[in-house]
């Protein structure tokens, strides 16, 4: 595997693992790497939408669909929780894992509380709905707000 | 990108905030376009879907709306 697959898959094994975003440093010593090397992979991997960092160009804001800080949507699985980016990416780390869980979350306009199980094969039926204010084409221009 | 418990709320979203409302998409169809991002997202063949792919997974799940075009310079 080249260089920035390396990174790539030590980035999201962490998120998995402990459901929180890696240091540099803990991505170079796992990839016996610098720090600076790793950087300069982290960049390109923002390049190429694979990751969103925050102004320093270390610190992982998000590995989609894992959040790197706390967010209303969180999401339970095995013994661990995890922060979602937005509603798409609640559902994004079930898929992901590829295990059961739980989907916590709230209707964007009555802060009624979503609690929806997920297993393997998808989620619980549920007449709640999913909506996007930001067009497909335009959501890398502000991930964030997205 | 939010949940909301119904159509009206959506709607009531909306106007609040002066927008108008997006095509809905149920918690179904939410998860085939999660399954077809991220399903692969942790092994080394994981990649993004391309504008085409992106446009045949919406399609797939029943969104045909420009909105879901991911080259679409119509909605502002």
């Amino acid at each position: 595997m080249d260089f920035d697959t390396n990174i790539r898959l030590a980035v999201y094994q962490h998120f998995a693992s402990t459901g929180q975003a890696p240091s540099l440093a803990q991505v170079a010593a796992q990839l016996t790497s610098s720090e600076q090397d790793v950087r300069l992979g982290y960049a390109r991997l923002r390049a190429n939408r694979v990751l969103l960092l925050e102004p320093d160009g270390e610190t992982i804001r998000m590995a989609p669909p894992f959040s790197g800080v706390p967010t209303p949507h969180t999401v339970e699985a095995g013994r661990q929780t995890y922060f979602a980016n937005c509603a798409w990416d609640a559902l994004g780390i079930p898929a992901a894992l590829h295990q059961p869980a739980v989907v916590y979350s709230s209707c964007g306009q009555s802060g009624a509380p979503l609690n929806l199980q997920v297993r393997p094969g998808g989620p619980e039926p549920s007449p709640w709905l999913f909506h996007c204010q930001v067009p497909a084409a335009r959501w890398w221009v502000d991930l964030v707000f997205t | 990108m939010l949940f909301f418990r119904s159509e009206e709320l959506v709607n009531a979203w909306c106007q609040a905030r002066g927008i108008r409302p997006r095509p809905l998409v149920t918690m179904a169809q939410l998860w085939e376009l999660a399954v077809a991002w991220y399903a692969t997202r942790l092994s080394p063949e994981a990649r993004r879907p391309g504008p085409d792919e992106m446009r045949r997974i919406f399609a797939r799940v029943g969104l045909n709306d420009p909105f879901w075009d991911p080259q679409a310079d119509t909605f502002g």
